[in-house]
């Protein structure tokens, strides 16, 4: 698979991650759960600064000539 | 001089400059298709991602708070086997039931309803915890809600029986 289509697929895969992880930061935050609001807001985090950086990529290929 | 031999002057110019032009304009992308849903969907990941953060701060800000202060409810005589009694724990405001279930057992929890907030009693026929404004109903052994519309465990507290008094010590909003 290209870097294109692999940067393109796995901004939705980074989608997934980031509603499952906010799901869990709000059930851990009303549940007085704050170590698992801490770890999936990490997870939340990471799985962003990802979806950006393969955006980025996925941006250069799409629109190198 | 016609506009041809402009043309025909500037041709390449024009070429570099249209393929300029082609690789910038972008204004296409606003209408639906695959590099706007693409961007759209990255957007949606940003704004999801970034809206765990308030909740991080607010539990930095909120974890320092201790629950665990000892407090004495009830001296451990004044309820018969299924009788329940209400306190406040920790604070006031935070209304609490404390049970003598029919296993001869102290249970105590926050007595609002995990659904609308409306207080819960403790039914002794049928030894149960029932909050009569939605009909939510929550096993006495374990707060977990048995029917009705809660979907979630009324917190617990935790009690401790000592030289004939009953204790709260703490409380566990996610339990068992």
């Amino acid at each position: 698979m290209d870097k294109k289509k692999l940067s393109f697929l796995s901004i939705f895969v980074f989608l997934a991650i980031n509603v499952v992880s906010l799901v869990q930061v709000i059930e851990g935050y009303y549940g007085r759960e704050y170590g698992h609001v801490y770890t999936f807001m990490f997870v939340s985090l990471l799985s962003t600064a990802l979806a950006t950086a393969a955006f980025f990529i996925w941006r250069k290929e799409e629109y190198k000539k | 001089m016609t506009d041809d031999k402009k043309n025909k002057n500037h041709q390449s110019d024009d070429q570099d400059m249209m393929k300029l032009v082609d690789n910038l304009n972008r204004k296409e992308d606003v209408n639906l298709n695959r590099r706007a849903f693409l961007k759209a969907t990255f957007g949606t990941t940003v704004a999801l991602g970034l809206a765990t953060t308030p909740f991080g701060v607010l539990s930095v800000m909120r974890d320092g708070h201790n629950d665990g202060e000892r407090v004495e409810i009830a001296e451990a005589d004044e309820l018969a086997v299924g009788e329940s009694k209400n306190f406040v724990y920790p604070k006031e405001g935070d209304t609490a039931i404390l049970v003598r279930t029919k296993d001869d057992k102290y249970v105590a929890y926050n007595n609002k309803c995990t659904h609308l907030q409306c207080p819960v009693f403790y039914e002794h026929k049928e030894d149960i915890l029932l909050c009569p404004c939605h009909k939510g109903y929550f096993d006495v052994n374990n707060g977990h809600p048995v029917a009705g519309p809660p979907q979630r465990e009324l917190p617990k507290i935790l009690v401790e029986v000592q030289g004939g008094k009953v204790y709260a010590v703490g409380r566990e909003y996610r339990h068992g």
